[in-house]
């Protein structure tokens, strides 16, 4: 029975590409979907997108091989060597919260818009220059 | 020390907060208690501003952590001069856009204000901050109000310029947050102090890819080409007041915050050279574009771009003279750029159309808003005796002393594109035949003749006796190229 | 075909910028240094937390009381959202009532089956004692007020969807929401006024690992997590609802 350290350490390669390409992946399609979709909604899901990524990239760069939550349960009192880094996962805390609160500021606006359009098509929506 | 700097975020949070609250006890209060909040502001500044001349920088601690542990609040000279400055222009703002207030329903003046406040506030925090996630919390919390703002009124036009500031928005806080992933993996800490300390240390592919993240994030906040294409839509969109808050307030903080990233962060060669040209093709594309315009806030936007061109352009040249020049300009723009906004919002409030050709003959109707636009439009141009012309000089001796050839010719060949457009404004307020003898049905009240005139007495006076200003400006530059003063300072508890 | 040209070959450069930045940061690698004799601040609060604190979870010491301020400003992030949707979707009476005929299947107009309406009222009550738990032992266990505040929303957001009725207490509300707000900067005042330093800890601080240890820090993530409960709850209701505030 091996445990996850070892088999961390073992498989590193395919866990960076895994978490990291996966990261990269979501940025990408998020920015995909805000530079290249029509619709209003798909291009704020998009935004949300991009976030998870970056915040997935957080949480993955804080992480250290073997460790453990940074949490300290009775009986462990003098564990911090073997804990990941609480900063990343601090920041990402707050990133997501504010994430959050753009979306809804987002969907807000998107809700204007098709009162006043009609429609969410953002080709349609041309009033002002870019 | 009795007051510090946490009490210019504190207090408008308190008022942010219980705003709800007052309201039900007195329906008034929404508007009355933001004008407490500000001037209590301007009050910390004058305060801080006395201490730090007696005493040095302070540098504040906050939850009892030291920097570089815990978050720590910064006021040297520059942010100094940089907070007094926003919070004056925001009570000005705030006193100018009292009367306004009142053509709004009870629960909207609630939401205007706290957004309003906060959009000030959290610029005054993006200056004073010394942490860089901080940072990028205040930057949020401008950029949420911003995007609320510029859809105040709900029209189409509104909701469309909010929905693109949004999605622009939302990219550079994407990139920040990215430029500063890549920062803290590489040096351990979030202090801008000890990441400067540590900058040396990082592997040179490193610092440039998290360099371009931080000027792609920050340039949109800076409205530097070529992502400032949400400023005109939003300038011309958003309430007057937050017009005038944009120009003075935010786009400050945004050059501030790539200034202070770019000049102390990093030890990036090369990147003044950047900052300069792309200063230099913000500047010539916006002030081209201000020219076609039709509409007198789309025109003023434009121009403010220019203006924050050429602010870029001088911390480029990055000589003691060059940026003095640069922060008497930001000085200059935040208070002319207020009162242009103020004056026009007074034009299209009147005609009720925004186009440029309403204006015909309207110094009848409007006489005194029409000689502060005036006045205003020759200081933006650099006329002496007006304050822009100093700022203006400046620049222009520093670029000349830097053998900068075509730069002056084309901040010079940018003044003559300034004439055109503000003159020809101008003609059309005094000179053109007026289309009706109605007279105007909006006089400006008494609050925003005071604030009004207050920002065009300091445009004169200063145009007078620069040197009223020029030392405190002279400090600011000074601290801000005193890099090794700076980190020392913060970090020196460490030690 | 332009524009997605440009726009492949942005995404193209993005991804290859990433992908080579991040394969010289290897993943699992030890950045803290020694706890001992931080270099880093992740070592720093790994080390304080447990020792000066006495908090057992280090990411609520790092969001409570390190990072507090950050805390602060994302809390008035929140805020200051629901200030915006509420001023955008805001509507005039005159505006409402044409608007009501327009959007009249805004809202889900079929009733949902009792089943989920039982089921709703079952488990309402026990998301909110959750969310209260979670917000609670935030010092102790994963989790705080962020977590708590949105476990309890969701509870709202059921109740929300499942009883076409259902309306929140907005005078409750606006004064909960109003009070964890400054309930929060008072505490900070509270260390700015008695330690000189806004937001600090007070020096009893309790055993590691007991419900009431920490300090201010549990205080500080109730008032959070109150504010996050409520203001969640207001931004779902005005977005279900598109009703202007009750006065």
């Amino acid at each position: 029975m091996m445990d996850f350290q070892t088999l961390f350490e073992q498989n590193i390669e395919i866990i960076t590409i895994a978490v990291y390409g996966t990261a990269i992946a979501l940025i990408v399609i998020g920015l995909y979907a805000v530079l290249m979709k029509k619709h209003l909604v798909k291009i704020v899901i998009g935004l949300s997108i991009m976030d998870a990524g970056i915040h997935l990239l957080f949480v993955a760069v804080g992480y250290i091989s073997g460790g453990t939550a940074p949490i300290f349960s009775p009986g462990s009192e003098n564990a911090a060597t073997t804990m990941v880094d609480p900063v990343p996962q601090a920041l990402v805390l707050t990133a997501i919260v504010i994430g959050f609160a753009v979306t809804a500021l987002a969907l807000s606006l998107v809700i204007r818009l098709y009162k006043h359009h009609h429609t969410a098509n953002i080709d349609q929506l041309n009033s002002l220059k870019w | 020390m009795v007051i510090t700097p946490v009490h210019y975020i504190v207090a408008p949070l308190i008022a942010a907060f219980a705003i709800p609250l007052l309201t039900k006890i007195h329906k008034d209060a929404a508007r009355i208690v933001p004008g407490i909040v500000l001037f209590y502001n301007v009050v910390i500044s004058f305060f801080l501003m006395n201490h730090i001349a007696e005493h040095g920088m302070i540098s504040e601690t906050l939850a009892g952590w030291e920097a570089p542990w815990g978050i720590n609040l910064v006021v040297t000279p520059f942010t100094g001069f940089l907070a007094t400055m926003v919070s004056i222009l925001g009570f000005i703002i705030w006193l100018y856009g009292y009367r306004f207030k009142r053509t709004l329903k009870g629960g909207e003046v609630k939401f205007y204000e706290i957004l309003q406040m906060m959009m000030i506030a959290g610029s005054i925090g993006i200056i004073i901050t010394g942490d860089i996630f901080n940072m990028f919390v205040f930057i949020e919390i401008v950029g949420i109000s911003a995007f609320s703002l510029t859809a105040f009124y709900r029209s189409r036009d509104g909701a469309e310029a909010g929905f693109k500031y949004l999605l622009i928005g939302g990219f550079a806080s994407a990139f920040l947050l990215l430029g500063i992933l890549i920062i803290y993996t590489q040096t351990g800490t979030l202090n801008m102090a000890q990441i400067a300390e540590r900058m040396p240390e990082v592997p040179q592919q490193m610092k440039i890819i998290a360099l371009v993240f931080f000027l792609v994030a920050l340039g949109i906040e800076a409205e530097m080409f070529p992502l400032n294409g949400w400023a005109p839509d939003a300038y011309s969109q958003a309430p007057s007041p937050t017009s005038a808050t944009f120009a003075a307030v935010v786009s400050v903080a945004g050059v501030y915050a790539l200034i202070r990233v770019v000049f102390t962060m990093f030890d990036v060669e090369g990147v003044n050279n950047y900052l300069m040209v792309m200063g230099f093709v913000t500047m010539l594309i916006a002030e081209i574009a201000a020219i076609s315009q039709k509409n007198l806030k789309r025109m003023l936007a434009y121009s403010s771009i220019g203006q924050v061109g050429l602010i870029l352009i001088s911390f480029g040249i990055g000589s003691n003279l060059a940026v003095f020049g640069a922060l008497f300009l930001m000085l200059n723009h935040s208070v002319i750029k207020s009162l242009l906004f103020m004056a026009g919002s007074y034009f299209i409030y009147n005609t009720d159309d925004k186009r440029i050709t309403a204006l015909n003959g309207i110094h009848k109707k409007l006489p005194i808003v029409s000689f502060f636009f005036a006045l205003g439009s020759l200081a933006i141009i650099g006329f002496p005796p007006f304050s822009g012309f100093w700022s203006k000089f400046y620049i222009l001796i520093s670029a000349a002393n830097e053998k900068y050839i075509f730069l002056i010719i084309g901040i010079l060949l940018v003044t003559i594109i300034e004439l055109t457009y503000y003159l020809r404004v101008v003609g059309r307020i005094y000179f053109a035949k007026e289309e009706e003898g109605e007279p105007a049905s909006h006089r400006p009240s008494i609050n925003a003749l005071v604030a009004m005139s207050s920002l065009a007495l300091f445009i004169i006076v200063i145009g007078v006796y620069p040197d009223l200003i020029m030392p405190h400006i002279q400090n600011a530059a000074d601290a801000l190229l005193d890099k090794t003063n700076y980190i020392q300072q913060i970090l020196s508890v460490k030690n | 075909m332009l524009k997605k040209l440009i726009v492949f070959l942005l995404i193209a450069t993005l991804g290859y910028t990433l992908a080579v930045t991040l394969s010289s940061i290897p993943i699992g690698k030890n950045r803290i240094g020694s706890i001992e004799n931080p270099e880093t601040v992740a070592a720093y609060y790994l080390d304080k937390s447990p020792n000066d604190l006495k908090v057992a979870n280090t990411i609520t010491a790092v969001v409570v009381n390190f990072r507090g301020f950050d805390t602060l400003g994302e809390v008035s992030v929140l805020f200051l959202a629901a200030t915006g949707l509420a001023s955008i979707l805001y509507r005039k009476e005159e505006e409402e009532e044409e608007e009501n005929i327009r959007h009249i299947s805004h809202r889900l107009n079929l009733p949902s089956s009792s089943l989920v309406q039982t089921g709703a009222k079952i488990l309402f009550p026990l998301i909110i004692v959750l969310g209260i738990y979670v917000f609670i032992h935030g010092h102790l266990t994963p989790g705080g007020g962020f977590q708590g505040g949105a476990i309890i929303a969701t509870g709202f957001l059921l109740m929300l969807v499942s009883y076409k009725g259902f309306e929140t207490n907005h005078k409750v509300m606006v004064w909960l929401e109003s009070l964890a707000g400054l309930g929060f900067v008072g505490v900070g005042v509270f260390g700015l006024v008695k330690y000189g330093s806004f937001l600090q800890n007070t020096g009893w601080t309790g055993n590691l690992n007991d419900l009431i240890s920490g300090g201010l820090i549990p205080l500080i993530y109730i008032f959070v997590g109150i504010k996050v409960a409520t203001e969640l709850t207001n931004i779902l209701d005005i977005l279900l609802n598109i009703k202007p505030r009750k006065k």
